[in-house]
């Protein structure tokens, strides 16, 4: 899963990376507005972290040009006002959700989680496809009921594949779920990675779609 | 003497006490006026009738003294309140009487030298006389006539009684419609006290009150100017308070978010880099707090202050060098360049009036600013001068400047210019230049932020 942070403050969105990486989030990070509302033109995100007071432009004229455009990413606001109106205002805008400063990591990881679920069509808190059952919160994965080990990396793989489920995923966009900016990607890392997981659940359960990419589930 | 606070009770014993003045001067002025007519009345009166008497007084007078019996004095049976008792004497050349009333006076008055009477006031059985002597005009005899003067001061006492009584009459009626008076022109100025009676920190609304006495329009129209002024500042003090309030849950909620990562990277297969980076930003946090905490409290004590507590003369060239040379370490840590400049001309030479500590203050902060702005490599130079007679201090930097467009927000509180989303220390209040145009104020001096012809910005404290 990728997240776009969009945070002036150097500790605070230092804080954030690290914390949203721990929970195996591939984050960007950018410091202001304008930098932010171009990363958002330039790349597909699961999420949006957003603070509000920003330089060179405000978190709520991003949201605003974002809705704007017709995009529809999830976005979560980080406000220091605990005012209803500057809820209502950061939710009018076109926020999924917001947190007020100080914030618990915990309760950050859990809305992003809820986020971007919803985002994927999906009400319940896990994701499945032909007995395989994924928990995002819980990191756990399970086939036929029987628990199963995965790394990190196979386990954002799996997630992200299941939450698109029946949509082919090019591997670019694979690729950019397991790395942010900055990280190496080997060249043949999404192969490794699907031939393990199908080694786990069965060679039919990731489909090859070629020249195109992968698809859990039928291509529709 | 009493002075009194009421308006009402003051203007009721001012009209009181005129009134009565003005009554007491009529009152003793008619009856002076009136007992001095009464008297010329009277010695009119006693005038006719000395010549009366002595058109009566046959030509040959040797006559009269044959008849030589007292005549029957005028002083009984009187019929009228104003006929006067009348005595006389008529006395021939030689000072003999020649003819008298029962009762006449004995005084003899001196002989009038022509035919002018002379008058005199006299004592007559214990009551007072008014007496006239006057001369035949042969000059043969001499007529004393006089009338009692109790008549006269009767007179007196009731013209001046007729004249002061209305007005006496008139005091309680005048202090009723005074009081009255007063008291209606007194009930706008009793709304106005209401009114701002209602006037609290929730409430500070412009009195409007159309019907306000013109007297009070100076009032009220200052007491607006005051609640204006009061809910401009107090505006000013709770946005200030609640932006403080934000401004701290940042680095709070980077403290606590910190925090968290440190914690959760313990455990296997977790990376001891990690935690420890986690840690020392929760320490950096901790003092980004602290600064801001400081420089709060800093501006609340300047804020208040409407001048210096101390002021002392100060060397600005020892000032700039001792800040220069404090924060050399500062300066070789981000790999900057920090210099003092300073004429030779200036040594020594440019002082002015002020607090040392707080100048010192102003100073370390644009020096921090430089610093913080400035890339590495950067060249930052504190200079102290004079420019056309005038002390001034400057910071220079070779930094990116700031934008024209923001030049004019860099004072607003917690304002953090573009380059703080750019500087690799955002450490920043944003209180630092609130701080320094206060001190700045403090010492009539103007705070002046301008990007230099070759680059970087130049900010210069400059005294007026």
């Amino acid at each position: 899963m990728r997240v776009l942070l969009v945070e002036d403050d150097p500790l605070l969105g230092d804080g954030v990376r690290a914390g949203l990486k721990l929970a195996d989030y591939a984050v960007d990070w950018v410091r202001d507005g304008e930098a932010g509302r171009l990363a958002l033109l330039d790349q597909v995100y699961d999420a949006c972290v957003l603070d509000l007071g920003l330089p060179r432009r405000d978190g709520l004229s991003l949201l605003k040009d974002l809705r704007g455009r017709g995009n529809t990413t999830p976005v979560l606001i980080l406000t220091a006002r605990d005012t209803s109106a500057d809820k209502v205002a950061g939710l009018d805008a076109g926020a999924d959700d917001y947190l007020v400063k100080p914030f618990d990591l915990a309760e950050l990881q859990a809305r992003l989680r809820a986020l971007i679920r919803r985002a994927s069509g999906a009400a319940s808190p896990t994701l499945s496809h032909a007995g395989v059952v994924l928990d995002p919160a819980g990191k756990r994965v399970s086939l036929d009921g029987l628990p199963v080990a995965l790394s990190a990396r196979e386990f954002v793989l799996l997630h992200d594949l299941l939450s698109h489920k029946n949509r082919i995923r090019a591997r670019a966009e694979l690729e950019e779920s397991l790395y942010a900016w900055g990280e190496e990607a080997e060249s043949n890392t999404v192969e490794v990675y699907i031939h393990h997981l199908r080694k786990k659940f069965g060679a039919e359960f990731i489909r090859t779609v070629r020249g195109l990419g992968y698809v859990v589930g039928e291509v529709g | 003497m009493i002075r009194l606070r009421s308006l009402r009770a003051r203007l009721l014993l001012t009209v009181s006490i005129a009134t009565l003045l003005v009554w007491g001067a009529a009152g003793v002025g008619s009856y002076y006026q009136a007992l001095h007519e009464a008297e010329e009345l009277m010695d009119g009166q006693l005038s006719q009738s000395a010549k009366l008497l002595m058109s009566m007084v046959p030509p040959d007078s040797d006559n009269l003294e044959t008849e030589n019996s007292p005549v029957k004095s005028f002083s009984d049976n009187v019929s009228h309140p104003y006929e006067q008792p009348l005595e006389f004497r008529i006395l021939d050349r030689s000072g003999r009487v020649l003819l008298q009333s029962s009762h006449a006076p004995k005084q003899v008055l001196p002989t009038p030298t022509d035919d002018k009477p002379v008058f005199a006031d006299i004592n007559h059985d214990g009551q007072p006389w008014r007496m006239m002597s006057i001369r035949s005009p042969d000059g043969r005899y001499l007529v004393h006539i006089a009338h009692p003067i109790k008549d006269r001061d009767r007179v007196g006492l009731e013209v001046a009684g007729q004249v002061a009584l209305p007005i006496l009459l008139a005091l309680p009626l005048l202090a009723l419609l005074v009081y009255v008076s007063v008291r209606r022109s007194l009930k706008p100025l009793e709304k106005l006290a209401n009114d701002v009676a209602t006037r609290s920190p929730d409430n500070l609304e412009i009195l409007s009150d159309p019907q306000t006495l013109r007297e009070a329009q100076p009032l009220v129209a200052a007491l607006n100017r005051l609640l204006t002024r009061l809910a401009a500042t107090l505006d000013n003090e709770r946005r200030f308070t609640a932006d403080a309030a934000h401004e701290l849950r940042t680095p709070l909620a980077a403290v606590k978010i910190q925090a968290q990562v440190a914690l959760a990277s313990i455990g296997p297969g977790s990376n001891l880099a990690d935690h420890q980076h986690a840690l020392r930003q929760v320490l950096a946090g901790a003092d980004r707090a602290t600064r801001l905490v400081e420089q709060l409290l800093r501006l609340a004590r300047l804020d208040p202050l409407a001048r210096l507590p101390q002021s002392h003369q100060i060397d600005l060239a020892a000032l700039a060098a001792s800040v220069v040379s404090d924060m050399q370490t500062q300066a070789i840590n981000k790999q900057q360049q920090l210099t003092f400049i300073a004429p030779a001309s200036a040594i020594g030479t440019i002082s002015v009036q002020g607090d040392a500590d707080l100048l010192g203050v102003a100073l370390r902060n644009l020096v921090e600013n430089a610093l913080r702005y400035t890339p590495a490599a950067g060249v930052i130079e504190v200079c102290a001068d004079i420019d056309a007679q005038q002390p001034e201090l400057s910071v220079r930097d070779s930094g990116p400047g700031v934008d024209e467009t923001e030049a004019p927000r860099l004072l607003e509180r917690f304002y953090r210019g573009q380059a703080v989303a750019n500087a690799a220390d955002s450490n920043g209040s944003g209180l630092g230049l609130a701080i320094v145009q206060r001190i700045a104020e403090l010492h009539a001096a103007r705070l002046i932020i301008e990007n230099r012809v070759g680059g970087g910005l130049e900010v210069r404290l400059r005294w007026l």
